[in-house]
């Protein structure tokens, strides 16, 4: 029944972005036929309109693919595409634990990036056989001699054999695949076993209930089954199993070293969590796979419809996104400011603003956010200590005996024509040298020790103006330590505004004040009242702007042409002032928050 | 009340800060003016029969027109429509545009006031806006206006312009108050987008006065027309006794009137709807329409619910020093103004911006600074 093992090869891709992924993926299952090439487009774009529709996530996919090799047996290939980002680093271990093999696509015309580096050593940790692959060998600035040498180099994987391709053209794509069946080992674990199967995603689907992307590493599971999740205790019927072609297709069963999925009516994605093992209720393994870790939120921020009456709508967008990802926590906050909203955990800055976009696109809502923040860590004089993800929560400065932030390990790849100015980048955001070496004669990786609140606010597109789109960055969080950290609040017109309230280093502290302080007075619309605004830390202030109030608000003319255009003018006027908060006398523009997030 | 209004869309040149349609080539007035008299026609066949109590020849630069347009027109409307006799039969005029023999013709005509636009007593001010005239050519046809024998006429000027200083403005009005203008118009400049004045500004070419010179000359120049015995009875409107614009009033009062020419608006209840409608802002569809027999009109009527025609009411209203008329309010809507707006009178009245005086609600003359922001608080939430 089960194919036979040996002819089963499991691996993901690792690329970075634009260096040819999707399309190496594309071109995969053309030539393995595993969606006529006609339908292709058709086909994919399909199930991307019913995702949407359902409003799953378009993230992690798997497809099976069927492989005639040259000693003319035919393979099963189960190709897994992981997210490629910082902020998914455990989904991507846990994807790649799934697997016994990557291709590693490096672009012939830029070589290999941060992102790439930390996903291989991910891989290579999970000890996965790496196929690198030259791709985009069609482009005249192609240099797939100096790829190959950057790999043996950095990676110190031989890559002498590595197939030079173009993905978008197909060339020398069938090179991939053969090298796929020899060097990737085939997968190992007997059918027979009592079942674990590793979750590495799970998405939402309205008919099916949560469904549970598995790679079965020993053992069988089959509908009928009753299976238990290893680390949370839930238990659940299975009622169907089934593979990925890429749409879902239900099979009699998956057996050790097949990928496929499990439904079981399961309500939401956050009982089928990735990492888990699936075992067998009746015949339980005895121990789970390693490596499970409850993803944990990093980075917080206050989201709050535009609109006061849009909470019911934000709060129902929140409820059906949760059901698709596990990693995204809310909790019902209020504002003196905004009002009523909540309090939302990501996994990362790009996390945060992949939920901000959807609940925009998807759910067609209006919000204004608060400025991003970690969680510290605070001591009180009374020996307790709490974690603080909203300065709002922050105790009196006089109850603090010291407060801690977290710190990341930040890898830099740059050309080193840019390493100056990076240097000063991370010395400019309390960045901590740690090493520096030459991949080669012109690129550097630069390793930082940088506090998380400093790359939560506009790092990434500091790193990218300071070296023309070229350097990459990817980090992973460290410790805690002991930091000289204050609350900065707003007043406007004496009146604090929580939602603008940030905690920042002492040293920090003035600067940003200032900058705060100067773009609120831009963005405020002069009203009939001359409006302070002050930057404070605790009673002190330490910045102090003026919004001069306006003198004269009134149409010079109005006669008989002029009075629908007016009306219009005023109606408009009024719907402005709606969609603004009132912070005690102050009316304020929710792009006022915003834009106080913009400031460097 | 009803009254006719006339657009003449032609300027000797286009000045800096003018956004109006108006047109600096003149080859086409006289086929406007023909199509202008076949549209008087069509409208008055077309529309209900209203006794008119005003004409306002309006533009533009109505006065360009060459000798016996006008009377022509004026004619056409006298026989088309119900002219009132007692009615206020006005003509803007442009120094540099009039002569005295036009003069003479308009007064035989039935005009009976005069809109001159003046702008300014400073000649440099004038020049630097685009202006064709110099006060000197504005006295001359003011002059020359009197003895011809208007009694009734008003001038236009404006604050705020590049350069201007309060003195300016101060000497400005010294001087229309010494040639015995029966009205003053004082408009704030605006600055409208598109306009070369805009660019220049934009462009750091040329630089307003700062903003508090520009109040200094509204409050200053307010205080002074009426130390001279201009009342302000408009936000921007300034008269002696009895001599207010009987048509703009009727504006504020919104009340019906007819738009003839290009681009010009109407309001009028028919059939027990309040209807609003606009002709054409383009030249060739305007002269096109006039000849194959059809109005003008850019788009069908639109209906005002009541609400907005209430709304409408308190805008225009609010825009008189007198206020709305509590009693004409009541028969017009079936309901008090402290029925519809109660919540906002309130408001307003507590924040020191509106009152309740004789029969009429007005704003104080901080309400009429922030008229914008007070009209706020009677739209919808």
């Amino acid at each position: 029944m089960a194919y036979s093992q040996d002819l089963i090869r499991n691996f993901c891709i690792i690329a970075h972005i634009d260096h040819g992924k999707s399309t190496l993926a594309d071109r995969m299952i053309e030539l393995t036929d595993t969606v006529a090439i006609r339908d292709m487009e058709a086909q994919l774009l399909d199930t991307m309109d019913i995702e949407r529709e359902r409003g799953i996530t378009i993230k992690a996919t798997a497809v099976r693919m069927y492989y005639t090799h040259t000693d003319g047996k035919q393979y099963m290939f189960n190709l897994i595409d992981t997210p490629g980002h910082v902020d998914f680093t455990y989904e991507v271990s846990r994807a790649l634990a799934a697997c016994e093999g990557a291709v590693l696509v490096v672009d012939a015309t830029q070589g290999i990036e941060a992102q790439t580096l930390a996903n291989v050593y991910l891989a290579l940790d999970n000890g996965l056989e790496i196929v690198p692959v030259i791709n985009k060998i069609d482009l005249p600035s192609a240099d797939p001699e100096h790829a190959i040498r950057e790999i043996e180099d950095v990676i110190g994987l031989p890559a002498t054999d590595a197939p030079r391709i173009s993905a978008k053209l197909g060339t020398n794509v069938n090179e991939v695949l053969a090298q796929l069946v020899d060097l990737v080992p085939p997968p190992e674990g007997s059918a027979e076993a009592p079942l674990r199967a590793l979750i590495f995603d799970s998405i939402y689907d309205n008919y099916k209930g949560a469904l549970s992307y598995v790679r079965v590493k020993e053992g069988t599971v089959r509908a009928g089954m009753r299976i238990r999740s290893m680390a949370t205790g839930n238990e659940f019927d299975v009622t169907e199993v089934g593979v990925f072609t890429p749409t879902l297709k239900p099979t009699e069963e998956l057996a050790a070293g097949e990928v496929g999925y499990i439904a079981a009516s399961i309500k939401s994605v956050s009982e089928t969590k990735v990492g888990d093992t699936i075992t067998d209720v009746a015949n339980p393994a005895k121990e789970p796979l390693p490596g499970y870790k409850q993803a944990n939120p990093m980075v917080f921020c206050g989201i709050y419809p535009a609109d006061g009456a849009d909470y019911e709508s934000l709060r129902d967008a929140l409820d059906k996104l949760v059901l698709n990802d596990a990693s995204l926590s809310y909790e019902p906050e209020t504002s003196m400011a905004l009002g009523f909203g909540f309090r939302c955990g990501f996994l990362g800055l790009l996390h945060m603003e992949i939920i901000q976009e959807r609940l925009e696109r998807e759910f067609d809502l209006d919000l204004v956010t608060t400025a991003p923040s970690v969680i510290y860590k605070v001591k009180k004089n009374d020996g307790t200590e709490l974690s603080v993800d909203n300065p709002s929560n922050l105790p009196d400065p006089s109850e603090i005996m010291y407060m801690e932030e977290p710190m990341v390990e930040a890898h830099i790849m740059t050309p080193s024509d840019y390493v100056g100015s990076i240097m000063e980048l991370c010395q400019e955001k309390r960045g901590v040298f740690k090493d520096m070496k030459y991949i080669e004669e012109n690129r550097v990786n630069i390793l930082y020790e940088l506090p998380l609140n400093e790359i939560i606010y506009d790092f990434f597109d500091q790193l990218k103006s300071r070296s023309r789109g070229y350097a990459s960055f990817d980090y992973e969080l460290k410790e805690y330590v002991q930091s000289d950290l204050v609350k900065l609040d707003f007043l406007l017109n004496g009146d604090m505004c929580d939602a603008l309230s940030t905690i920042v280093h002492k040293d920090k502290a003035y600067g940003k004040g200032r900058a705060v302080a100067e773009k609120l007075q831009e963005v405020i619309p002069r009203q009939q009242f001359e409006i302070p605004i002050q930057a404070a830390i605790g009673g002190k202030i330490i910045a102090r702007e003026t919004v001069r109030a306006v003198r004269k608000d009134v149409l010079a003319k109005c006669y008989g042409g002029d009075i629908t255009r007016k009306k219009k003018l005023l109606e408009k006027q009024k719907e402005g002032k709606k969609r603004m908060r009132q912070i005690g006398t102050v009316s304020l523009p929710s792009e006022a928050f915003m834009s106080v997030l913009r400031i460097n | 009340m009803s009254g006719l209004y006339v657009h003449i869309p032609f300027c000797k040149a286009k000045c800096r800060y003018c956004d109006f349609v108006s047109f600096a080539d003149h080859d086409c007035m006289g086929d406007y003016c023909a199509a202008l008299l076949k549209e008087i026609r069509l409208s008055a066949a077309a529309l209900p029969k209203r006794e008119y109590e005003s004409v306002f020849f309006g533009g533009g630069t109505p006065s360009i027109l060459p000798v016996g347009a006008i009377s022509l027109l004026l004619h056409a409307l006298k026989e088309s429509f119900t002219v009132l006799p007692d009615a206020e039969i006005t003509i803007e005029a442009n120094p540099g545009t009039l002569t005295e023999e036009k003069l003479k013709e308009y007064k035989a005509a039935g005009i009976n006031r005069l809109s001159m636009g003046l702008q300014s007593a400073n000649d440099a001010l004038l020049e630097n806006v685009g202006r064709i005239h110099r006060y000197r050519e504005f006295v001359q046809n003011y002059e020359c206006a009197r003895a011809a024998g208007f009694d009734n006429i008003s001038a236009d000027i404006m604050y705020g312009l590049p350069g201007q200083t309060v003195k300016d403005h101060m000497d400005t009005i010294e001087a229309l108050y010494r040639l015995g203008l029966d009205h003053i118009s004082a408009y704030s400049l605006i600055v409208e987008e598109g306009t070369p004045l805009y660019t220049d500004i934009i462009g750091g070419a040329e630089s307003l006065p700062a903003e508090d010179d520009a109040y200094l000359m509204h409050k200053k120049g307010m205080e002074f027309l009426e130390q001279l015995g201009y009342h302000r009875y408009e936000i921007s409107n300034y008269a002696k006794p009895g001599r207010e614009s009987r048509h703009n009033v009727n504006y504020w009062e919104n009340g019906e009137y007819l738009g003839l020419g290009l681009n010009s608006h109407s309001a009028m209840r028919i059939e027990g709807q309040w209807l609003r409608f606009a002709n054409t802002a383009s030249l060739p569809d305007y002269l096109s329409h006039s000849a194959r027999g059809v109005r003008p009109l850019a788009e069908p009527p639109e209906i005002i619910p009541e609400k907005e025609e209430m709304f409408e009411t308190v805008m225009l209203g609010l825009r008189m020093t007198k206020g709305v008329d509590e009693e004409n309010f009541r028969k017009r809507f079936g309901k008090s103004m402290e029925e519809a707006y109660g919540d906002a009178l309130l408001s307003l009245r507590e924040k020191g911006w509106l009152l309740r005086e004789n029969g009429f609600i007005r704003l104080t003359e901080e309400g009429l600074d922030f008229q914008n922001e007070a009209l706020m608080s009677f739209l919808d939430d």
